[in-house]
């Protein structure tokens, strides 16, 4: 799917409403808490067998141990012991695989639960989700956080049993002999010291690593932008050899890190082994002095495995520990509330549009400070002023995207906060200046929203746009998938308003939805629309002195302010209005700025 | 395998058949991986060696796991001796001590097999990503390509420890009593045996989950930059659906992974757990036969301690690891040929061009050109030649396919009918016939110079490079950032200097035809005047896709085009004679006698014939079979009016 990425309205963040205690915590901690919920009963179950599971494992030691003394002294009462192991293996087993079932399944479940949350709400929250977050973070936080955050029921539900064993195992060590449990307990802190004593920092290596990585991503992606110079000049290998100059390095670096990684894992797995060693050998002392049989230096030395399990421990508690990070970070998409809409139905109307008294902050800023503005039913209004006067969030505040912080916005004499949300959609359509298209096929690009129009409407509304003709020349015309279709600025733009277009309504908002257009082109879709289809009004939000010229009223937004309203001609007058439009300062007549440095600018 | 191998390049003329190139279904691209792997990994045997020889410090370690313990017990605990089983178990000590040195140096080798593999996947991907002009190939360099290193690194560590601990545990079973090894080896084999029968299904469930995962992924980075025109569009609920059911399929493929998760609790529980129930069950009749009650510790321990873990490991890690690296590594290595550009022709070398009349420098003959078999043409039919020193502008509306017809002249493009000739310039047979530069210009990280002398083979003497920059109005570009050795920072510079120095890049190169296509469009008119005319100078032959009217004012000739027509002549003719021209000048008036027609800064128009954003995604390389990057531009259409082409010496050369 090719997309572009929508401008956010006015700048900077939206404050956080209502932000009592810090944003995200209180959401997460009860987010996770209802997910725990939704698989209460599976976490239940998880937690009992991953318990009785941690049991078997410890009593197996004990019955191994119990059975080996009894085959060497008494073979003939040993069937019962071996029969008992042979039980707790398969136990351990069973218990084994429900689990892995069980504990796969819920954190799917979990993961599937949080997203269809989040997705519904972040759907409902609408554009001011995308003001909070960009959408690469959101993502990010829907893919990633949320496979993490799914993992909580499950792992909280595992915690307990992951304490046990290693707790059990020790107690287990100094039942069969304190001294057991004194050696290893004595030699753990050893050996964890020395652990730490020699923990590598190998940040140091990957940082160049990354560095080295970094500059070859770099070169490719300058390449990469530069391919047409590349290819017409068939310097590709040429430039393949300078991108790749910081490999010897990466390599470096690389082999670098393993080493410094294989240093810290002989630390590693020398210490278990280790432990277990001395234990063995306490136990071997007790044999001698007839204190211990073989079976429970059988069964000490298999406790001691158990209790370095505490390295599981931390590890299940490091995953708990993200895990809730992650909700944190999921709960705080939960601070922005959803919009809510009303139940009322618009009259009969040709698309009167009322703003009244409409103010909007952002970020401390007031952008739109008290605007009054009709627009008569049927008509044009075309929105013009310097970047940074707050045009798009006007437009944004006329189709109800944004709501205001004070003042009201009628259509036909409906308040829009009290309009049924279906009903506001049909009747209000948007075109932007980067419309994010959605849609697998061209046709269904087109005809994206709620109920898709016919066939034939979407065909018109191309033709309407000027966008039939690059779609006929597309390898499957209408039905090209979208990814086989990278599409330039001008021809997204072109397919945002046929977009708008198939949706009609009774009232069009064009966000500086024709500034990638030719003049010629731009011209021929304006005429289309503004003289040949009654029945509706428009708002447009324009660059081009054309486009503000064939409008019937024109609004020349200032600092926030409506400073003028009236015809085109007759504002033209005014010096600082033709400075709007760049005067004789730019080279050329109104061009948007190329290169979309700028978004929503005048020049 | 030579990097070759995974890339097609045409262009370098290796034109090495592969077995594998022809299209192949899954099954087939798998074993494809897998032969490869061998291949890669015989290429280093003497690594391989090398990690085997430090493994085996594994295996001693392994083997005294048991047989110190056995004889740390029967000679010496247990005969109360205590110093002699002190001595054996001190033994082991020192072997995990030297197992775990082992295991150090292991990483070392694994980084020999592992670094390269990652060398040339960069390798691979920075190439495709150069020639296909594809974005994706940026998450493959910094993503994927470090997935492939880690899960092989993974995998290399846990097969590898698996083999040398196995053998280390059945050699010291067998030296305890060869019977052990009867009673552990039939189950370890059989949960062996039971997990490579499931590895393929588990791999596919793995796969099917990792697609799931990457679709819903994909799904949502469509939708979250789109959430002002969902709710624009009042298509809340479509798209909440439309994710829902992908977050479904996920979960179903998840599930389906997690059941098939059974199979290797199995082939574990037979493999490790069961030889301990079995070592119980025999035990009366292995200490019947000699098997002392240390050794039955002894191959108790061999089984908990070493290969219940090993193949623990083992199965998790071949299971999800392998799968994954089988994945990326097929990403990141298609069998498909990357897509080559097409070959530049040079017909008619230099001796073959007499002194005669000057032929024409680039010649077209009934061009025809369409992005896919079944749609419109974007050009059609078109004859043109262009005689030699002409200075040619190309005008008309956005997206009518005047960067095709460029790129189409640059051979970035081939023609679907019809053919293209550029002829070198007698005597200079050694340079680049042509050169394009397209709006966007490329400018790279590096000294000043390196970016002039791109398109030269051989560095460029520094009074050429600063007489070029001259020429062309680089000059105080080139003082203010230091001088020709002075590193440039592309991100740090003006679209309008970045032109600067791909125009400077374009003369320098010498080419007999140079191809401006809207490539001074972010210079103010000044600028442009000079750079269009130090071109204009040169000997060479000049088109440029004209961006404001005075660059058509400047031709000889200009080429309007248009949906259904195309003219050709000078300015003053087509003022009179083409419509479109005199609308795109500006001159026309709009039927409702707008003031704006009447702004100050008409006089000089933009003729605003680009997509404003400058994303031109048009002519990539490679664009002629990547349907990926299929832009559709306007048909240049039928020649209604070939009188306005008029052939041969009659254009231009006048």
């Amino acid at each position: 799917m090719s997309l572009t990425a929508p401008r956010s309205y006015g700048s900077g963040r939206f404050p956080t409403p209502r932000g009592e205690g810090p944003p995200g915590v209180l959401h997460g901690g009860a987010l996770l808490r209802a997910a725990t919920r939704h698989s209460g009963v599976r976490c239940v179950t998880l937690g009992l067998l991953t318990t009785a599971a941690t049991a078997a494992s410890l009593l197996l030691p004990a019955a191994l141990g119990r059975t080996l003394d009894v085959l060497l002294t008494d073979p003939s009462r040993a069937t019962r012991w071996v029969l008992y192991c042979t039980a707790l293996v398969l136990a351990l087993a069973v218990l084994d695989a429900c689990e892995t079932v069980l504990g796969a399944t819920t954190n799917a479940r979990a993961t599937a639960w949080l997203r269809e949350r989040l997705t519904g709400h972040v759907l409902g929250v609408g554009p001011r989700a995308a003001g909070r977050f960009r959408p690469g973070e959101l993502v990010a936080r829907l893919v990633g956080n949320a496979a993490q955050a799914g993992t909580a029921p499950a792992g909280l539900a595992g915690v307990l049993a992951a304490l046990a064993a290693p707790v059990g195992a020790v107690v287990a060590l100094w039942l069969i002999n304190p001294w057991l449990a004194l050696v290893f307990l004595g030699g753990a802190p050893v050996v964890a010291a020395v652990l730490r004593a020699f923990t590598i920092n190998s940040s140091e290596c990957v940082a160049r690593y990354q560095d080295a990585q970094g500059r070859i991503a770099g070169a490719l992606s300058e390449a990469i932008g530069g391919a047409r110079t590349i290819a017409a000049g068939g310097t590709a290998d040429k430039e393949v050899a300078r991108i790749l100059r910081p490999l010897p390095e990466l390599s470096r670096e690389g082999h670098r890190m393993w080493r410094v990684q294989g240093r810290a894992a002989a630390q590693a797995v020398a210490v278990a082994p280790l432990l277990q060693i001395a234990v063995l050998a306490t136990a071997g002392l007790l044999i001698a002095q007839h204190r211990l049989s073989i079976g429970e230096l059988l069964a000490a030395s298999r406790y001691a495995v158990l209790a370095t399990g505490v390295g599981i421990l931390v590890g299940r508690l490091g995953g708990l520990v993200e895990a809730r990070a992650s909700g944190r970070r999921l709960g705080a998409m939960l601070d922005e509330p959803a919009a809510t809409y009303g139940k009322r139905h618009l009259p009969p109307g040709q698309g009167r549009l009322e703003l009244c008294e409409v103010t909007v902050r952002r970020a401390g800023r007031t952008v739109l400070d008290g605007v009054d503005l009709v627009v008569p039913g049927g008509t044009t209004l075309a929105v013009v002023g310097r970047s940074g006067t707050g045009k798009s969030l006007l437009a944004a505040v006329a189709g109800r995207l944004a709501d205001p912080d004070s003042g009201e916005v009628l259509l036909d004499g409906v308040p829009l906060r009290e309009l049924d949300r279906r009903e506001l959609r049909r009747a209000i359509g948007y075109a932007f200046e980067r419309p994010a298209l959605l849609g697998d096929t061209i046709e269904d690009t087109i005809g994206f929203g709620h109920p898709p129009p016919p066939p034939d409407r979407i065909r018109a509304a191309a033709r309407t746009a000027r966008a039939d003709d690059f779609v006929h020349r597309l390898p499957r015309g209408f039905a090209t998938p979208c990814a086989e279709a990278p599409l330039s600025g001008g021809e997204s733009q072109r397919l945002g308003l046929a977009r708008a277009f198939a949706r009609g309504g009774r009232l069009l908002i064009l966000d500086d939805a024709l500034s990638s257009l030719d003049t010629v082109t731009e011209h021929r879709v304006t005429e289309a629309l503004f003289r040949h289809t009654p029945g509706g009004s428009r708002l447009v939000v324009a660059h081009r002195a054309s486009t503000a010229a064939r409008a019937d009223t024109v609004a020349w937004l200032d600092g926030g302010r409506v400073r003028a309203v009236g015809r085109h001609a007759e504002l033209w007058e005014v010096a600082e209005y033709r400075r709007v439009f760049g005067g004789g300062a730019a080279p050329y007549e109104g061009d948007a700025p190329p290169g979309g440095e700028q978004s929503g600018g005048s020049r | 395998m030579s990097s070759s191998d995974l890339l097609d390049d045409r262009r370098s003329g290796s034109e090495a058949p592969r077995a594998e190139r022809s299209v192949s279904p899954a099954s087939d691209r798998r074993s494809g991986v897998h032969r490869r792997g061998l291949r890669f990994l015989w290429a280093r045997r003497s690594v391989v060696v090398r990690l085997a020889a430090w493994s085996v410090l594994e295996t001693g370690q392994t083997f005294l796991t048991g047989y110190a313990l056995a004889r740390a017990l029967d000679a010496g605990f247990l005969a109360g001796r205590v110093g002699v089983g002190l001595g054996w178990l001190g033994a082991a000590a020192v072997a995990v001590v030297v197992g775990a040195y082992g295991t150090g140096r292991v990483y070392g080798a694994v980084a020999a097999l592992v670094e390269p593999l990652r060398d040339r996947l960069v390798r691979n991907v920075v190439e495709r990503g150069v020639r296909d002009a594809d974005r994706g190939a940026l998450s493959r360099l910094t993503q994927q390509v470090e997935i492939a290193r880690d899960t092989f690194a993974g995998l290399v560590m846990v097969s590898r420890s698996f083999v040398f601990t196995a053998a280390g545990a059945l050699i010291g079973l067998f030296s305890l009593a060869p019977l052990l090894v009867l009673v552990v080896a039939p189950p370890l084999f059989a949960g062996l045996a039971l997990f490579a029968l499931t590895l393929r299904p588990l791999t596919r469930r793995q796969e099917a989950f990792l697609v799931a995962d990457e679709d819903l992924a994909a799904q949502l980075g469509a939708v979250c930059p789109a959430l002002r025109d969902i709710t624009a569009a009042g298509a809340e609920e479509q798209v909440a659906a439309d994710v829902s059911a992908r977050i479904a399929a996920e979960q179903r493929a998840a599930r389906s992974l997690a059941r098939w998760g059974v199979l290797r609790v199995v082939s574990l529980a037979i493999g490790g757990q069961l030889p301990i129930v079995l070592l119980l069950a025999t035990a009366p009749w292995l200490l019947a036969h000699g098997v002392t009650p240390g050794a039955l510790v002894g191959a108790l321990a061999y089984v908990t301690q070493s290969l219940l873990p090993a193949l623990q490991n083992l199965i998790h890690g071949l299971g999800t690891s392998g799968s994954r690296l089988a994945v990326v590594l097929r990403r990141l290595t298609p069998d498909a040929p990357a897509p080559a550009t097409a070959p530049i022709r040079n017909s008619a070398p230099p001796s073959a061009v007499a002194h005669s009349a000057p032929p024409p420098a680039v010649a077209l003959s009934s061009v025809t050109f369409a992005y896919g078999p079944s749609s419109e043409p974007v050009i059609e039919g078109l004859d043109l030649l262009i005689p030699h020193g002409t200075h040619l502008a190309i005008v008309g509306p956005s997206g009518i396919g005047k960067s095709t017809l460029t790129a189409l002249m640059a051979g970035l493009l081939e023609p679907t009918r019809g053919s293209i000739d550029v002829r070198p310039v007698p005597g200079h047979p050694a340079t680049p016939t042509r050169v394009l530069i397209p709006q966007e210009a490329y400018v790279f990280t590096g000294t000043l110079a390196e970016n002039l002398g791109h398109l030269r083979p051989a560095p460029v003497p520094e009074a050429e490079l600063l007489a070029a920059a001259e020429a062309v109005g680089l000059t105080a570009l080139l003082d203010r950032l230091g001088g020709p050795t002075a590193s440039v920072d592309p991100g740090a510079l003006s679209a309008g200097e970045r032109q600067l120095i791909a125009l400077t890049r374009a003369y320098l190169a010498h080419a007999p035809l140079a191809l401006l296509d809207e490539a001074t469009c972010h210079l103010d008119p000044e600028a442009e005047d000079r750079a269009e005319r130090a071109f204009a100078r040169r000997s060479g032959t000049l088109v440029v896709v004209a961006h404001r009217v005075s660059s058509a004012l400047r031709a000889d000739r200009v080429l309007v085009m248009d949906g259904r027509r195309t003219a050709y002549g000078s300015h003053g003719e087509l003022l009179e004679r083409s419509p479109l021209y005199r609308d795109l000048v500006g001159t026309w008036q709009p039927a409702g006698k707008a003031p704006a027609d009447r702004l100050p800064g008409t006089s000089q128009p933009a003729l605003a014939l680009r997509d404003a954003d400058g994303v031109d995604a048009v002519a990539g390389p490679g664009l002629p079979r990547d349907r990926r990057h299929v832009v559709a531009y306007g048909p240049v259409g039928q020649m209604k009016a070939p009188g306005d082409l008029r052939h041969g010496g009659a254009l231009g050369g006048e």
